[in-house]
């Protein structure tokens, strides 16, 4: 099939060619946006564990060196148990100061917890948050051309999986409490921001910014987003390039919301993200469904049906990505 | 005895109440999802109203496009399930 573009749509696509310069360009770009045009004299990082918060942390260190980036440890009950021995691991290899901040008791305060086993045991009768665990996610294709609609999935001691789509009300009381838990990290952080006379430096890249996986004024409230621009393939590129421990760009990318263990893919994304990023990027720079197919391995009216779901969550978090109206 | 008529109507009215929709704009073949009426959250408001107004559950293997990607399908889709 004839290119519908000037360069053929191939799996390389995305391959950053010059990894340092695009890691020295960023780092460039964060000292300007962070030192003058926001004033601010260096920068706090939450850090999870992660790949996205990781290579924010490096390029950080890179833009303004670790004695003027602290990383912040931001746990709850329900983290994953190896996201602070991942992050002080990091920091350790950057050299950057590290704080720990538990949010359990905010969250407490806010009924986060309290408020999301409600809903969910109206769903799920027989839930018992103190043993059972849980997620929420998105069970169908994403090739089949359906809006994306929640389940709720249970997991038992015994291992027993009770799963079921979930009721509007229910969805989204669950999404409004555990969204307190971004908004508490997102105080925090600004708190020690402020306290120091720093830049938060936020760590979403190009598909939570654009597909709206992140929450408003949570993760999404920052004051610079080095990464915001870039695919995930290419944000592990700049990891393996900047040195970022091999556990953590091992690690499968969670959301570190939910009780029961939750990769990204099953909660949001629906595809792995080596596909995703080739799909989005056909579909962004306007490359046919059919010659994104063939490389791709599935039909074109797979690939057309991918991008509709990618055209309709744009559409859907757009309120996301809003300012205030006045 | 409701007949596929009233329920077309019934849907039909949910739709525009719901879309704050202009009457002209839909017809009983309007793809709801592709003319951007419906998104994520409209699909799961519509099987609650399915299931209060015509007691109707939706189950996970039948969250396929072809059932709800018009009126006319949803009125498909209730009808198979009488």
């Amino acid at each position: 099939m004839n290119t519908t573009q000037v360069k053929p749509f191939s799996k390389d696509i995305l391959h950053l060619e010059n990894i340092e310069a695009v890691c020295d360009r960023i780092a460039e770009k964060l000292r300007k946006d962070v030192g003058q045009t926001l004033q601010r004299r260096g920068g706090v990082v939450g850090i999870s564990g992660g790949i996205d918060s990781s290579v924010c942390l490096a390029l950080s260190v890179k833009a303004f060196g670790p004695e003027k980036v602290t990383g912040i440890m931001l746990p709850e009950q329900d983290s994953s148990g190896d996201s602070k021995s991942l992050a002080l691991k990091l920091a350790a290899k950057f050299g950057v100061e590290t704080l720990e901040e538990n949010i359990t008791g905010a969250l407490e305060g806010f009924g986060c917890y309290r408020r999301r086993d409600e809903a969910i045991a109206r769903v799920v009768p027989d839930f018992d948050p103190a043993v059972d665990k849980s997620k929420i996610e998105i069970k169908q294709d994403i090739s089949k051309n359906i809006p994306a609609i929640f389940s709720i999935t249970v997991i038992k001691p015994d291992g027993e999986v009770i799963s079921k789509l979930l009721p509007a009300k229910e969805y989204l009381q669950i999404v409004a409490a555990t969204n307190f838990k971004q908004r508490t990290r997102m105080s925090m952080l600004y708190y020690h921001a402020e306290r120091l006379h720093y830049a938060v430096i936020g760590t979403p890249n190009k598909h939570e910014v654009e597909q709206g996986f992140f929450v408003k004024y949570g993760d999404g409230g920052a004051d610079v987003m080095p990464i915001g621009h870039l695919y995930k393939t290419q944000v592990y590129q700049l990891a393996r390039h900047l040195g970022v421990p091999q556990e953590i760009i091992d690690r499968t990318p969670t959301t570190d919301t939910y009780t029961a263990e939750q990769t990204q893919e099953d909660f949001f994304y629906q595809l792995p993200f080596a596909e995703m990023d080739l799909i989005w990027y056909g579909w962004e720079n306007q490359y046919h469904a059919g010659e994104v197919g063939e490389v791709m391995g599935r039909t074109a009216q797979e690939v057309e049906n991918i991008y509709k779901s990618f055209e309709r969550k744009k559409k859907t978090t757009e309120y996301l990505r809003m300012r205030p109206i006045f | 005895m409701i007949t596929a008529v009233d329920t077309k109507n019934k849907v039909k009215e949910y739709i525009i109440k719901n879309t704050l929709a202009n009457v002209s704009q839909i017809e009983d073949d309007t793809l709801i999802f592709e003319t951007g009426l419906l998104d994520s959250m409209g699909l799961l408001f519509l099987i609650e109203f399915l299931k209060e107004e015509f007691g109707v559950e939706t189950h996970d293997e039948e969250l396929v496009v072809e059932n709800f990607e018009s009126i006319n399908s949803i009125v498909a889709f209730l009808e198979s399930k009488r």
